[in-house]
């Protein structure tokens, strides 16, 4: 069996409530709907006397058949039943209708909130938890929570009516009442050593579903490496493995579920028999009447109606409140990024100060030790060094991504932690490495940080990076739709599209991580051209691992596991002939036309220093 | 079945996918034992229920002939007694039935999906919206689960109830059953009317449901662009329009079930039944015992009647999802196995003959011809959106030409078996994805079948110079990746994809610009391991490292999908315009020691 549990466990966020606590959270989203919640509540009382009313009238009709034979009573009482029917569906018709709005309300704002706060949430969030289970958190168990809103509002009619059949059941022979109430205990028993049952079983069975979700979700984005390496079965074998994990769970816990009603059911009856032996003892001793024993037979069913039912619907609520569980978890859970103040930033200059910061992604491996680095405004800034060194945790810091343990990050003189970063990230523009594309056309793209933009100024913009040259290879230019991620473009498409997208957002500072990797020497040629106008008023940090980005920078950073080794010009590091000349050597030559893997430098031909298009 | 599959199972069960009933019908008759058996034990849970009323009219019966009737009602007791626990068991064991029925079908449904997803070919999934994708294969899923456990087996449970009050009525007197079968009769009639309503929100309900989860699938992935243009709240207006479209659904639905008709119908025919039964007493023609079992049965028409609301409503919601899963697994494919094809080992001669290629009408590639004898390595250049990668897909057909024809060995692609082709092909892509598994399991990811050796694994990481950062991890190559484990940096992920492709020992090798993110020291070490690795093997490499272009043994210049040039570096220096462009361009290398030697 243990085999069966793994890979079960709790993400880091999740937390544990009590019912009362869930319950009292869950009727928090409901108090903007007092009014409607209240009608409801009128109509569920309604519904429920009315529901009464049929046992009580059937009693008192056959205890007019047996007592004076009025039949004209009877008709009466017919009567009565048929418009305490009408009565009762025209309750539950706008019962059910305000019911439907008002959780359908409920649900939207849970579901904005659930997705708000998930787009709160810094970087660190979505290293940690994978897209599949933060998706099915927002859609999938709030759809589970409309369950169990809706199953409350029945459980409240169930009670209710139970409460009112009893007080009828006391107020017409409360030694028959007691009688019948004897199971009671037996019932709420059962139904409580139930919940904690339920509840550790629900958990586990909606983990496993999410385990499975997950591995559909990677053989969904996986699926062109799979057909490359031709391993559909061993994908197949390691998801049936895991869907079997999930049958095995989920069918112990559909057991727990599907047997409690029928056991329930079977103690209900139980009562019911109780009642006709005693009852009809009582009859025979001429304690009651044969009608008052008749209505308490009939009405018993009834009585245990709405506990049978509710034990019924509870796998659902216990879901649906496990569900809940999962979204307060997700919304309750602590951003790792604090912000002290919420001071939206004037234009911002650019200069940006490092002092004696420590950051680390966990408690594992220290990126930033004790790091000072002074930006001037204006600057471009090429960070080189070994993979890992912690160039791309530098931009990805001034982006206010992560949340760094120690020292001070200061944008214009003030602390990172005071701003509010909507504003502040307006101001800043992203290259990243893969640009990520919304589906959409070109122009929807470059337009995505200024929604505001006219198509004049895309136009603008798009023919400004490598003279438009690339809109020609689009089939349809700019209303060319790039497909869900971009994946209708080539790479280096992509990267042109996030370019000018970061150059309509007209930033402040500029983070460019390697954001030319793919785009070929040509276009690469007419970017640069572009950028050096683009790049000219502002502060520019490039993490870039091509030469021509590198010796264009003002200043360039050797780094090193965290640490600034060397920093100043192409000329002077390379004639400090130290780490920079080292690294340049060995890293940067293999870009040259002139470097033959593994055999080393070979020269083509002896040029100067200087550019060959100025010689 | 001939549906075209790129992977198909041994002995898979063959499901009816003609329509969303038939499918779900040919999935439970899968297991006939749990459906048939269920189905029998429900109908006697009925029966055995029913008999309560009548032995409670017996009851009544007994109690109004005073004394006398004592030891009747013990005995009616007793009975009662005895047939509770019978009737408690077996409706337990229909009910785990139906429960086994319900999650075998969603496991089976979920594999038949996961196999077919495998086989769908790269066009198809280039079309498919993830988000959406996911939906069908867990919400609707999840739909389908309970459509059989609770929904089925409450209908069916239901449905036998009222078929056995309607016979214990008739028990009592044929005459009683004027107004239950009325009432049945117009119940019916209500219900389907209520389905039809039904039908159209649900699927409405089900298809907003994945849009919305489209929505949220791209924001979530997209979230460092949305973070870093401060677009959140584009995002969330985004997001709220979907889902409030959804809500609107939601809303009718409930609307709908609250106009639900058979519970007022029910009412009424509560009325009538007592009047009749009134009738029938005062015409001597049944006693009071037989109008209490009567009314008493009557009564149990409310849990058929109740229960239809959800139970319906769940089965409308089932189907809905299910002509959803159906839809995508009947989407057609346009690649197969190709199991009769050529199977062998391969010597990596490549041939393109005439191609042209094009996703949709615009062709992106356009009568291409080259050839590349075994060994070669070939060196593709050109600008973004030239073709190049689209090139390099039609040799282990992850798409197809269009027309002309790629030839392996003098056979067509189209003619080899796909796995032969497929399993001799390594591909080291651009945007590396790696598995949230342990480092050694994507390494060893290509291998087919064969044990893992660790020391296979550990050669190949240190042939992709991948082994020392591994061995940094804390637990190195058992190191989690992705979720719960290290996110590694571009430079790290593509050695490991290196890695995986050397495991393989693949006859063509497929580099699409595999190197340009490794910026380290460790970059000529790769290249030198490449160039081993290249030895013998046909390699297609798109690169922009002017490095890699110079030392190819061909270059093929691509310009909007036509090859304009072809040759050595020496060649094409000569007679490429273009190709020359791409090295003016360049600022040449001046190694340290001619700077230091100018000073």
């Amino acid at each position: 069996m243990g085999f069966i549990m793994e890979g079960l466990d709790a993400e880091a966020y999740d937390r544990t409530y009590t019912d009362r606590q869930l319950i009292k959270r869950i009727i928090s989203y409901f108090r903007p709907k007092v009014g409607l919640m209240l009608v409801i509540t009128i109509l569920v009382v309604l519904g429920s006397c009315l529901d009464t009313a049929f046992p009580l009238l059937i009693a008192q009709s056959l205890d007019a058949l047996v007592g004076t034979q009025v039949l004209h009573t009877a008709l009466l009482l017919v009567g009565l039943i048929l418009v305490s029917a009408a009565l009762s569906w025209t309750c539950n018709m706008f019962r059910q209708h305000f019911t439907a709005i008002a959780v359908g309300d409920v649900v939207l704002k849970l579901r904005t909130d659930t997705f708000a706060s998930v787009m709160e949430r810094d970087m660190s969030f979505f290293d940690e938890f994978s897209s599949g289970k933060i998706i099915s958190r927002v859609t999938s168990d709030t759809d589970s929570f409309a369950t169990v809103v809706t199953l409350i509002l029945n459980l409240l009619s169930q009670v209710l009516l139970f409460l009112l059949i009893a007080a009828v059941l006391f107020f017409r022979n409360a030694h028959l009442a007691l009688l019948s109430m004897t199971i009671m205990p037996v019932i709420i028993l059962i139904a409580l050593g139930f919940r904690s049952l339920a509840r550790r079983l629900t958990r586990q069975a909606q983990r496993s579903l999410a385990r499975v979700n997950s591995n559909v979700q990677e053989v969904i984005s996986g699926i062109t490496i799979a057909k490359n390496f031709r391993q559909e079965q061993n994908m197949f074998d390691a998801f049936q493995d895991i869907n079997k994990q999930s049958y095995y769970v989920n069918v112990r816990s559909g057991f727990l579920y599907n047997g409690i009603f029928p056991i329930l059911v079977m103690i209900a009856n139980a009562g019911t028999t109780i009642v006709i032996y005693f009852g009809g003892l009582d009859v025979l001793g001429h304690t009651i009447s044969a009608g008052e024993w008749f209505l308490f037979v009939q009405s018993i069913g009834l009585l245990w109606l709405p506990l049978t039912s509710i034990a019924s619907f509870w796998s659902q609520f216990q879901l649906g409140l496990a569900a809940s569980e999962r979204v307060f978890a997700l919304l309750d859970a602590e951003p790792r990024i604090q912000q002290t103040a919420q001071h939206p930033p004037t234009r911002i200059e650019g200069t940006i100060d490092f002092q004696n910061l420590f950051f680390s992604y966990d408690d594992k491996q220290t990126v930033l030790k004790n790091f000072n680095l002074h930006i001037k405004a204006g600057e471009t800034i090429a960070f080189v060094g070994h993979t890992g060194a912690g160039k791309s945790s530098i931009g990805k810091l001034i982006a206010r991504f992560y949340e760094f343990q120690g020292g001070q990050l200061s944008i214009d003189g003030q602390d990172i932690r005071t701003f509010d970063l909507h504003a502040y990230r307006r101001q800043l523009g992203i290259v990243p490495q893969f640009p990520f594309l919304f589906s959409g056309t070109v122009t929807d793209n470059i337009r995505y940080a200024r929604p505001d933009a006219t198509d004049m100024e895309i136009e603008t913009v798009a023919r400004h990076i490598g003279g438009g040259d690339w809109l020609d290879a689009l089939p349809e230019g700019l209303q060319t739709p790039v497909g869900e991620t971009g994946k209708a473009l080539s790479m280096g498409q992509r990267q042109i599209v996030a370019l000018a997208r970061v150059l309509l957002q007209d930033p402040a500072i500029i983070i460019m991580d390697e954001a030319t990797a793919s785009i070929d020497p040509l276009t690469e040629a007419q970017i640069q051209e572009g950028l050096d106008v683009i790049l000219k008023d502002r502060t520019a940090i490039v993490i870039a691992h091509r030469l021509s980005t590198i010796r264009h920078a003002d200043r360039i950073i050797v780094i090193d596991r965290g640490n600034i080794l060397e920093e100043g010009r192409h000329e002077t590091l390379m004639q400090q002939r130290s780490h920079y000349a080292e690294l340049y050597n060995t890293y940067f030559r293999h870009q040259s036309p002139d470097y033959k893997p593994g055999e080393g430098f070979i020269e083509m031909t002896q040029l100067p220093v200087e550019d060959p298009l100025q010689a | 079945m001939s549906a075209r599959s790129e992977f198909t199972l041994a002995n898979d069960y063959q499901y009816n996918r003609s329509g969303p009933v038939r499918w779900i019908v040919s999935h439970l008759l899968r297991y006939k034992f749990f459906l048939f058996g269920g189905m029998f034990m429900a109908v006697t849970t009925n029966a055995l229920y029913s008999t309560i009323p009548l032995f409670t009219g017996e009851a009544f019966n007994a109690v109004q002939r005073g004394q006398t009737g004592l030891p009747q009602l013990i005995s009616i007791t007793l009975i009662l007694l005895a047939l509770l626990l019978v009737q408690g068991s077996i409706d337990l064991s229909a009910r785990f039935s139906a429960e086994v029925l319900s999650k075998r079908f969603t496991r089976d449904a979920r594999e038949e999906l996961y196999s077919n997803l495998l086989g769908k070919s790269q066009t198809f999934h280039n079309r498919q919206q993830v988000g959406d994708v996911m939906a069908r294969a867990t919400n609707d899923m999840s739909q389908l689960s309970d459509m059989v456990s609770p929904a089925f087996d409450t209908i069916f449970d239901s449905f036998s109830s009222l078929a056995v009050i309607l016979i214990f009525i008739g028990f009592l007197n044929l005459r009683l059953l004027l107004v239950p079968v009325l009432y049945t009769i117009m119940f019916l009639i209500a219900l389907r009317y209520y389905s039809r309503k039904l039908s159209p929100v649900s699927d409405r309900m089900r298809e907003e449901f994945g849009k919305t989860n489209a929505t949220l699938n791209e924001a979530v992935r997209g979230v460092e662009v949305v973070k870093a243009t401060a677009q959140e709240p584009q995002e969330i207006a985004k997001f709220t329009t979907r889902a409030g479209r959804y809500r609107d659904y939601y809303v009718e639905n409930g609307k709908i079930q609250g106009r639900y008709l058979p519970t007022l119908l029910l009412g009424i025919a509560l009325a009538l039944a007592f009047l009749h039964g009134l009738y029938l007493l005062s015409q001597h023609q049944i006693n009071i015992g037989d109008l209490i079992a009567f009314i008493g049965l009557m009564t149990n028409l409310r849990f058929v009647t109740f229960m239809s609301i959800w139970s319906f409503g769940l089965v409308q919601l089932g189907i809905s999802g299910a002509k959803r899963i159906i839809a995508l697994l009947n989407e057609e494919t346009n690649l197969d196995e190709n199991e009769q094809g050529h199977q062998g080992k391969m010597h990596g001669d490549l041939i393109f003959e005439h191609v042209t290629f094009g996703y949709s009408n615009t062709p992106i590639l356009k009568d291409i011809s080259f050839h590349a004898t075994p060994g070669q390595t070939i060196a593709i250049v050109g600008q973004t959106g030239a073709g190049k990668s689209s090139l390099t897909k039609l040799v282990n057909r992850i798409y197809d030409v269009q027309s002309g024809s790629v030839k392996i060995d003098g056979i067509d692609v189209r003619a080899w078996n796909l796995d032969a082709l497929r399993s001799q092909i390594s591909t080291i892509e651009q945007d590396v994805f790696l598995f949230s598994r342990s480092i050694a399991e994507n390494i060893a990811y290509g291998l087919k079948e064969q044990k893992v050796d660790q020391a296979m694994v550990e050669q190949a990481a240190h042939d992709a110079q991948a082994h020392e950062f591994i061995q940094q991890f804390p637990h190195g190559y058992d190191t989690e990746i992705g979720e719960r484990g290290v996110t590694l940096s571009g430079g790290q992920r593509q050695r490991l994809a290196i890695a995986r492709a050397l495991l393989t020992n693949p006859c063509i090798l497929i580099l699409d610009d595999s190197t340009s993110a490794i910026d380290s020291a460790t970059e000529d070490e790769i290249q030198h391991a490449l160039q081993r690795v290249q030895q013998g093997r046909t390699t297609l490499m798109i690169t922009h490292r002017l490095s890699q272009i110079r030392w190819a043994d061909s270059i093929l210049v691509l310009q909007r999908g036509e090859v304009i040039a072809q040759g050595t570096h020496d060649e094409l220096m000569k007679s490429c315009e273009t190709y020359q462009r791409i090295f003016s361009h360049y600022d040449p290398v001046t190694p340290a020691s001619v700077v230091v030697g100018q000073e």
